[in-house]
């Protein structure tokens, strides 16, 4: 029997697949189709919460007016989500700047091939960032600000800390008033793995040798009153006033203090590690060259200024001079200075990282 | 009509089926399938290698923090599912069995919870359990307590705000079983003798216990893969498994590890499922 033979309620197979797969191909494309940009748009993954008003202040208006195109502000997930998303996309997440990652990240992104590698052609500023950065990263990402891990406490509470002993054995400094005000935070927060190099570090050992940082952690986890994952999760507890002492970004503290909470930041004697925000491009990104002007934007002085100031950070470069005078006095502004800060040993990092985060876990839980 | 005629063709209502069943080949099952594959792979420095092995699944079932895990994980769902039931069958009877006029309004109130975001509802009980929340502060203000109490992050935390947050799952189930009961059956064994006590454990319970069983199997299976509700009141210390595989995927960036721990849910949990479903079956048949 032919075709022509099917009955009223039957169609051949031939027209069954073409009109599954006809229905399956609408059904899938449809979110590509509704999300259907213009050339002139750009998709910049960056700083959330609250600095999310301020990025566009001090850098996503300033760059749409001077380039009349339209930046579309994804200002969703931490730095580790954000590479989630360019891994599991196969370097299309979506975006076209990643402007908020942290250095491992970066380091990832450039031996799995995901983040673009930039130069001085495609980003003229580049050649002015800090020299020392440059070497520290792989070419795939380009520094654009600079903040520390501080030492945050509150004044009415607790005398000034001195040390990273003050955080890691608080009742030797402070008794048992401090029971349950002090926090600590998850390894998947570079925070954490930085405090807890300064740990080792305190007893004799380093990223070789963290034996000494789980002896603090385990002496110290009775004082631990709050523990979480993100920085931005730590600010109720300040603003609450439940969380008395705190290792902490300067640039989120510094943004805390000037909003009025009673809290005071310090440099630990010890020292204190810098991490580095940087922006890259995916290797799927729909508009690499507004990409690339977007970064080089972030790196012109006016703009890393305005940022810098309302960001309570360092800046990328060490050509400007017209800093405020108490922010210069704050912050990592001249090559001398930057010289002489520390970078993380991204090496030890990211091979340890998981492990350190287990026993993290295997402590805490 | 030749044989291989009658094969080529497919009968139109096939095509209702056709476009679910691609949703869930292409949305379900081929990413599982990956994610089976992954856990089989081994990561070096939070990089997924082609290298086959079998030593993810050997860490997970060798250290204890992620025995604790697991365990933590089932207790929270049969935790979960038992409140849950105790809580929302006398509920689903005065829902049920009430001639009250108010009848809709009150079965669209007690099911109003499924209409909040679950990170809302969450973050209520978040004010109330925390440190320096409602509970503590009515607890002291009344003098039952001395110093304050960190009820979060824990398991209970965890236990409280799933069970909340799913009642009206077992409400619903509950109420299916119950609406489909003859309500003379309850007059006849009252008429022979039975008090409300007696009838109620050898008419009803038994005749509403598929609704029983249905509504924990949903509760429990929603509660053992909850992510937020976790996430929020357990912190990063109390780990279920749903936030131990967000832990290794988006933040450890290690998916070999979250892979394998998520095959160990799914089929972990699918066994339960099915031994439950057994065990409904033979007693439906008893």
């Amino acid at each position: 029997m032919d075709s022509d033979a099917t009955s009223p309620g039957e169609i051949d197979r031939r027209e069954f697949i073409r009109r599954a797969s006809a229905a399956a191909v609408a059904g899938l494309s449809a979110p590509y189709v509704w999300s259907q940009r213009t050339e002139e748009t750009l998709v910049v993954n960056s700083f959330g919460g609250e600095y999310q008003e301020l990025f566009e202040k001090a850098v996503i208006r300033p760059f749409e007016k001077k380039f009349g195109v339209k930046v579309v502000h994804d200002a969703t997930g931490t730095s580790s989500q954000d590479y989630a998303k360019i891994r599991a996309s196969k370097g299309a997440p979506g975006f076209d700047v990643a402007a908020a990652l942290s250095p491992p990240e970066v380091v990832l992104g450039a031996k799995e091939g995901l983040l673009e590698k930039i130069t001085e052609q495609e980003v003229p500023n580049l050649k002015f960032t800090w020299e020392k950065a440059r070497k520290s990263l792989p070419p795939n990402a380009v520094m654009h600000t600079l903040q520390f891990d501080s030492l945050l406490y509150n004044k009415d509470k607790l005398d000034k800390p001195t040390s990273w002993a003050d955080y890691w054995q608080p009742e030797k400094r402070y008794g048992a008033k401090v029971k349950g005000h002090v926090i600590n935070y998850n390894p998947a927060n570079l925070l954490s793995v930085f405090a807890l190099i300064h740990a080792a570090e305190l007893g004799g050992g380093g990223t070789s040798n963290m034996d000494p940082a789980w002896a603090l952690l385990k002496s110290q986890k009775p004082y631990v009153g709050v523990i979480v994952t993100t920085s931005a999760e730590a600010a109720p507890h300040f603003e609450s006033g439940e969380v008395w002492l705190s290792p902490y970004w300067s640039a989120r503290a510094g943004y805390y203090i000037s909003r009025g909470i009673p809290y005071g930041m310090i440099v630990p004697k010890e020292g204190v590690i810098a991490n580095i925000d940087a922006a890259a491009v995916p290797v799927g990104a729909k508009n690499k060259k507004l990409a690339y002007e977007f970064i080089n934007f972030m790196l012109d002085p006016a703009t890393q200024r305005d940022w810098c100031i309302a960001y309570f950070c360092s800046p990328g470069r060490g050509d400007i001079k017209d800093w405020p005078k108490g922010f210069a006095d704050s912050q990592i502004v001249t090559n001398q200075q930057f010289d002489s800060v520390r970078l993380p040993d991204l090496d030890a990092i990211g091979t340890n990282r998981r492990d350190w985060t287990l026993r993290w876990q295997e402590i805490m839980g | 009509m030749t044989h291989a005629s009658a094969r080529s063709r497919v009968p139109a209502h096939w095509l209702l089926v056709a476009l679910p069943a691609t949703v869930l080949l292409v949305f379900f099952v081929l990413p599982n399938a990956l994610l089976l594959s992954a856990s089989f792979l081994k990561s070096e420095a939070q990089q997924l290698t082609t290298q086959t092995t079998l030593d993810n699944y050997r860490f997970l079932f060798t250290r204890p923090l992620y025995l604790e895990v697991f365990l933590r994980t089932f207790v929270v769902g049969i935790s979960v599912g038992v409140v849950d039931i105790v809580l929302g069958f006398p509920l689903a009877y005065f829902l049920v069995r009430t001639r009250s006029r108010w009848k809709g309004l009150l079965i669209a109130l007690s099911l109003a919870p499924l209409l909040a975001s679950v990170v809302v509802r969450t973050y209520g009980w978040y004010i109330i359990l925390n440190r320096f929340g409602v509970a503590n502060d009515v607890l002291l203000g009344i003098g039952i307590i001395e110093n304050r109490i960190a009820f979060m992050p824990s398991t209970g935390a965890i236990i409280v705000g799933l069970a909340h947050a799913l009642l009206p799952y077992t409400v619903l189930s509950i109420m299916g079983s119950l609406n489909g009961i003859n309500p003379n059956l309850e007059s006849a064994a009252m008429s022979l003798g039975a008090n409300r006590i007696r009838t109620f454990f050898h008419v009803i319970l038994p005749l509403s216990l598929p609704g029983i069983a249905g509504g924990f199997l949903l509760v429990f299976s929603i509660a053992i893969s909850a992510y937020a509700t976790p996430a929020i009141l357990g912190g990063p210390a109390t780990q279920v498994a749903a936030t131990a595989i967000y832990s290794f995927i988006i933040q450890l960036l290690d998916w070999s590890l979250g892979a394998a721990l998520a095959v160990v849910l799914i089929v972990s949990s699918l066994l339960l499922l099915y031994a439950a479903a057994r065990l409904g079956a033979r007693r439906a048949a008893l």
